[in-house]
């Protein structure tokens, strides 16, 4: 089908969402089926279809979720529902909702690991992912899943 | 204005450290939580700790024994909610600041006169939003319709409302503004969610009336 004029095309808005944990290098389409089954599992079909969520951006620990203009709370509910993102354990969390991208790209903060490494706890390596404000993130892969600590480097020391 | 997440889950439970879920719910939105712990509160934060005793006793004996030892040693003593003559005890004793866990109890076990106790003792009722986020589906729906009948009884008789994300690991946590969204769900508004955020806080130190100190 042909693109609409302008005009006549909806109207949309853009949530910014910070990805917890964000060491993990998620992609987009994987966000996009978390949002998509927690907006499902919440409005049902049609309320989803109304919605239209799209997942514009995903990098550096953020994702922007379009949808159409007037459904931005709806979008923003289903958003904070999500608590896992391809199997493993991971929140999204609204930020801001604005209209342009620019404008949201503008809010968002460097989520870069300071250092990363390995930690022995209890005879298991973790990969440490260490962030600003002494906080630690510790994974570890397992045969189906993935282990997740959140530690400060005080916690580490002791 | 007081945000208090009324109960998270640290270290041994969950996978987080009480010292990392401080920071983090600092970063939400929050200036205090209420920790199942037993580790002493990190010092210097801008982030109060409240320190919680869980009682699971399904008699009422047992809990009412168990919560008059938590209540010197713990900041709150939490109970988890059984049925209706249990919850209506629970709600009547003095020593117990939340009645928790609405949602797993049988239908009708807190009814308008159970939310009359409350509301005279001043017996916080603990909206736990871990089921939310996680269940879906008829479990979800069913938590929706107890937490929007305990927000209708709340309108009416006024007892204390406590808001909590029963978070295990950081993952868990949500932030002030999630949390708002969410209670939508159920119906509540905006300035109840910032009142039933405010509402441990209310209950550890109640309003009184004005008394002149002799």
């Amino acid at each position: 089908m042909k693109r609409r004029p302008p005009t006549l095309r909806d109207k949309k808005r853009y949530i910014l969402a910070s990805l917890v944990p964000c060491h993990d290098e998620t992609g987009g389409k994987e966000v996009y089926n978390a949002v998509i089954n927690s907006a499902t599992s919440l409005y049902g079909d049609t309320g989803t279809a109304e919605m239209h969520p799209v997942v514009v951006f995903c990098e550096g620990g953020y994702a922007i979720i379009r949808c159409v203009r007037g459904t931005e709370k709806d979008c923003e509910t289903a958003i904070s529902l999500v608590n896992g993102i391809c199997g493993k354990e991971a929140a999204l969390r609204p930020v801001a909702t604005s209209g342009t991208i620019m404008s949201l790209k503008s809010r968002m903060k460097d989520k870069k690991p300071v250092k990363t490494g390995l930690v022995d706890i209890n005879g298991e390596t973790f990969t440490s992912y260490h962030y600003p404000r002494q906080k630690v993130d510790l994974a570890i892969e397992k045969i189906k899943s993935q282990e997740l600590l959140f530690l400060t480097e005080i916690d580490l020391e002791e | 204005m007081q945000r208090t997440d009324a109960m998270v889950c640290p270290y041994p439970v969950g996978s987080a450290s009480l010292r990392r879920m401080v920071i983090e719910a600092e970063e939400l939105g929050f200036d205090s939580i209420v920790a199942l712990t037993d580790e002493p509160a990190p010092q210097g934060d801008r982030v109060t700790v409240l320190k919680a005793c869980l009682i699971t006793e399904p008699s009422v004996k047992s809990m009412r024994a168990k919560a008059k030892r938590a209540f010197g040693s713990n900041d709150l003593v939490v109970v988890e909610a059984g049925d209706r003559a249990f919850n209506r005890a629970v709600v009547s004793y003095t020593g117990v600041h939340i009645l928790r866990n609405l949602y797993r109890a049988p239908k009708g076990s807190f009814d308008h006169i159970t939310a009359r106790f409350a509301a005279d003792n001043s017996t916080g009722i603990d909206i736990n939003l871990y089921p939310i986020i996680s269940y879906s589906g008829p479990g979800r729906q069913n938590v929706l319709q107890c937490y929007a009948d305990i927000i209708r009884l709340h309108r009416k008789l006024g007892f204390p409302v406590t808001i909590s994300t029963g978070a295990k690991s950081v993952c868990g946590m949500r932030s002030v503004r999630s949390i708002k969204l969410i209670c939508e769900l159920f119906g509540m508004t905006g300035d109840e969610v910032d009142f039933a955020l405010g509402g441990v806080r209310r209950i550890l130190e109640p309003e009184m009336p004005v008394r002149v100190v002799p």
